[in-house]
This record gives structure tokens, C-alpha cells and sequence, in this order.
């Protein structure tokens, strides 16, 4: 079985060996609405833990993604751009972003499990 | 401070809306997807809750004449049951609003956005004449608005009259079921649609009737994203973004709406800029490159700021990306290329003529040939 982990700005991370693939989650497009644009980095970017590594628009505002862990783009979602309403329709699944490389292992165990990302939501939602 | 609440606020709770705050009123921004509600309204027929709009009834011996002195369109050419679309304007030739006005047997009644109708009332008051009766009824108004190739059908339904011979910009005011309705055949999408004005307490019984008689014909409930993005798509303007205090109707597109050989407020200032030659001009834009063009957004020509962006969006029924903007008026021929700022980026996008879709109101002229 897979790990999931899911950040406060509301990416979710899926360990692959030594990678991630990375999405945003239910809740957050269900937040957002319609998305009509996503801008994804070029494989190989260097990405640093909280900083921003995409955008991605829906019909109502601008968000910015922001990296789960530190590492570097080694695969991009490149079909995700012309198909933007994917992350409405499939946000863990076909809306996948990008896929990290992870520099720093440690930083996995401060994201959030499913349970804790829940109930996060749940305060959030109050 | 409390959202004011349109007498259907309960029926978008029981729909799923997502609620917000619209000039102090609260109401849907979308139910499930503005998208989806966007091309439902010109495949089938969407319903809006508009009764945020003021609605303001000018009577008495004076009435037109009051009319003709605040606005650039000429009333006296609207026949009883008719209806035109007018613009108040100030001293300096500016927008106070623009509005629709429909000629009753009784009175003028003028539909104000609900951003303006404190302000437009105002205004009123204050020009107001002897023989010109003004009474605000927006409080004790509600107004839905059946938009797309189905809503004849069902308004034949709901009111059991066929609108064979309703006219596009026409109104009728009616007791139906009897209750008071005012029905014009009109909107803000640019497909053939109505507008139905009701008092407030009426308003649950002709939801719960346009529902059920809409349910088979495909009725979308719509919200105000949805409204946005249609009347982009057929390029009307929207105060406060294409239209304001310090807009002439000349920079906006709206020439057409300005008689000459009438007298009103603004329209020795109104001249003075059409004769002097306007140095922006209300445009419609496609994006080019995949970027999404919101209001605000500055637009470029080689490092040069030519121009601003009004309004934008992206377009479900065409797939393209986009909007209106003010640009200078060597950019505003169709075809004319503009570079958009997007964050950091500058994408590009081409001046195209309005509408961006095809109108599908029922103007005179396809009547007869129908």
C-alpha cells in the first residue's frame, strides 16, 4: 500500500520509492471550483519545501502550489495543462502535477497523515 | 454586516449554492460548476435569481419628459409595451448607470444594478420635476431570469400563454394566477430569454412553477459566475467594470445609445469627447496563448502600457480565453495583437469584435422570417 501525505496548503504527496508525486487534494479543488489553468514547472527545477513550484486557476481566482518536501522536478503532468478540469474530476489521479525527487527524507514526517489531514479540513471548514 | 436576501435565498441553500457577498446581497456564485451553468444556459435554459436589481417606477403627466432630460436614448420612441436600453449619465458626460427602461400603460418602470440603485435614486431626487412621480419598488421585487433556446417553452407552460407574438425588447404586465407579473422578453446572455419581475411574496410560488415545468427541459439553476461569463461571451458591458462615473458611453462602444437631437445632462460634455476624438476605446479580446485575463491586468504593446483589462474570463461555450479592456485607440481595430501581463508573464491575445458568440435573441426581423 501506498503513503499519502498531505500538506497544510493542501497538496497531497504519494511516496513512490524515493519520490512524490503531487497533486492537489478533494477539498481544495472543491474550494477552488472550475479549474481552467494550470502552469507546472520544467523537469528538472529545483524545488525548496513551501516554496511555490506552480499556479493554478480556477474560474473564480489564482492559487499558488507550493512543494510538499525539497527535491527536484523529475516528471510533469504535461497532458494536465490543456486538460485543467482534470484536477476537478480526478484531483488524486489523473490531476497528478509533478513528480519530486526528495532531497531531504526527513521532511516526509512533517506532512500530515489522511486522519490529521481530515480533521485539519474539518477545523478549516469552521 | 448582515447580507440582504432575496426571497429565494432558502430555495440556493436547498440547491447547494455557494453563497456570496454581491454588492451587500447575499447570493449563489455557482451551485455545482459556473461551467457547466454557462452552457446549459445557451444549450437549454438556465434560471438566475436577478431580484438584487432595483427596480424603479417613474409615473405622472411628466414622466417622459423627466426621462428624456437624464438620459442619452431616446424614450419617446418606446411604445407602450417596449423597452430600451438607456444609461443615466452626470454633468460631465459620464455613466451613473446604465439601465433598462420598459414603457408600462401607467409608467416607465427602469431596471438599476442593485450597486447603483441608492446611487441612481439619489440622482433622481434631486433632478426630480414637478408631474414626475419616483418610487423605488426594489425593496418588494423579486426578478428571475429564464435565459436559452428552451425558456419559451417553458414560460408557455408556466403562464399558459403562447409567446408566439412576444417581441425581443418587448414587456407585458399581467395579473397570472392572480397574482401582479411583469414578463419582457430580455436578458444579459444574448440567447432568447425573459425576465420575470414578481412581488416578493410571490416569489416561492413561481420558482416551485418554473421548476417543475423546467424540469423536462433541461432547467439549470444558474448563479452569478455563470452571469458573468455569458454576458462576456455576447460582450455586454457591466458597470463598474466597463462603465463608470468617469466613462463616456463613446470610450465604451455605447455610441449607439447617445441621440443627438435630443436635449439631456452630460450631453454638451458627451460631445465635446466625441467630437475631440476618444483616446481609449471598449475592446473584446481572445487570448492567444493559454492564460486566463482578469480585470486589472495591464496590456502591452513592446514595453508600453497601451491598455487595462475590464473583464475576462474563460469561455466554456467557445474554449478560449476571454475579455473586454480599454485599450488605446490605435489598438482597437479587430485583429490588432496585445500582450497581457499575467503575474511576471506577458501572453498574447487579438482585439476581436463582439459578440463572441452568436446572438440569439429574437430581434424583429427573424420573426418574420420564422
Amino acid at each position: 500500500m501506498s503513503t499519502v501525505k498531505f500538506a497544510k496548503s493542501h497538496e497531497w504527496a504519494r511516496v513512490e520509492g524515493d519520490a512524490v508525486v503531487v497533486g492537489i487534494t478533494d477539498y481544495a479543488q472543491k474550494q477552488l471550483g472550475d479549474i481552467v489553468f494550470v502552469d507546472l514547472p520544467k523537469a528538472g527545477t529545483a524545488l525548496v519545501r513551501a516554496g511555490q513550484f506552480g499556479t493554478v486557476e480556477s474560474t473564480k481566482a489564482a492559487s499558488e502550489l507550493y512543494a510538499p518536501v525539497s527535491g527536484s522536478v523529475v516528471e510533469i503532468n504535461k497532458d494536465l495543462p490543456l486538460n485543467p478540469q482534470w484536477v476537478n474530476e480526478d484531483p488524486m489521479g489523473k490531476g497528478w502535477m509533478i513528480k519530486i525527487k526528495i532531497s531531504k527524507v526527513g521532511e516526509l514526517s512533517d506532512l500530515m497523515d489522511e486522519t490529521v489531514y481530515k480533521d485539519f479540513v474539518a477545523k478549516e471548514a469552521h | 454586516m448582515d447580507l440582504r436576501k432575496t426571497p429565494f435565498y432558502q430555495k440556493h441553500l436547498e440547491h447547494n449554492a455557494k453563497i456570496v457577498d454581491f454588492s451587500g446581497w447575499a447570493l449563489p456564485v455557482e451551485y455545482a460548476s459556473m461551467l457547466k451553468e454557462a452552457k446549459a444556459a445557451r444549450l437549454t435554459c438556465g434560471l438566475f435569481d436577478a431580484s438584487h436589481m432595483g427596480e424603479i417606477r417613474i409615473s405622472g403627466p411628466k414622466a417622459l419628459d423627466f426621462l428624456q432630460r437624464l438620459t442619452p436614448n431616446d424614450v419617446s420612441r418606446l411604445a407602450v409595451g417596449q423597452m430600451q436600453y438607456n444609461l443615466f449619465t452626470n454633468q460631465s458626460g459620464g455613466v451613473i448607470d446604465d439601465l433598462m427602461i420598459c414603457r408600462l400603460p401607467d409608467s416607465f418602470y427602469c431596471v438599476v444594478n442593485a450597486s447603483n440603485k441608492d446611487k441612481v435614486f439619489a440622482w433622481l431626487l434631486k433632478n426630480q420635476q414637478a408631474g414626475a412621480r419616483i418610487v423605488d419598488e426594489s425593496d418588494n421585487t423579486a426578478l428571475l431570469s429564464l435565459q436559452g433556446p428552451n425558456s419559451a417553452r417553458i414560460i408557455e407552460e408556466v403562464f399558459g400563454q403562447s409567446v408566439r407574438d412576444f417581441k425581443y425588447m418587448h414587456v407585458r404586465s399581467q395579473i397570472l394566477d392572480k397574482r401582479p407579473v411583469i414578463i419582457s422578453r430580455s436578458g444579459y446572455t444574448g440567447e432568447d430569454g425573459f425576465e420575470l419581475y414578481f412581488s416578493e411574496r410571490d416569489g416561492g410560488f413561481w420558482w416551485d412553477k418554473i421548476l417543475s415545468c423546467g424540469r423536462q427541459r433541461g432547467l439549470q439553476l444558474c448563479g452569478l459566475g455563470s452571469r458573468d461569463i455569458l454576458r462576456i461571451e455576447a460582450g455586454y458591458p457591466l458597470y463598474g467594470h466597463e462603465l463608470s462615473d468617469e466613462i463616456s458611453p463613446f470610450e465604451a462602444n455605447l455610441n449607439w445609445v447617445v441621440n443627438g437631437n435630443k436635449d439631456f445632462i452630460g450631453k454638451a460634455a458627451m460631445l465635446e469627447v466625441k467630437n475631440n476624438g476618444v483616446e481609449r476605446l471598449r475592446v473584446g479580446f481572445v487570448m492567444q496563448d493559454r492564460a486566463v485575463p482578469r480585470q486589472g491586468y495591464p496590456i502591452c504593446s513592446r514595453d508600453k502600457m497601451i491598455g487595462e483589462i475590464t473583464s475576462g474570463t474563460y469561455s466554456p461555450n467557445l474554449d478560449k480565453f476571454v475579455g473586454m479592456a480599454y485599450v488605446d485607440v490605435s489598438f482597437s481595430q479587430p485583429g490588432s495583437q496585445l500582450s497581457v501581463q499575467v503575474r511576471d508573464r506577458f501572453y498574447n491575445a487579438r482585439v476581436e469584435r463582439f459578440p463572441f458568440v452568436p446572438i440569439r435573441t429574437l430581434r424583429e426581423k427573424s420573426l418574420k422570417t420564422a
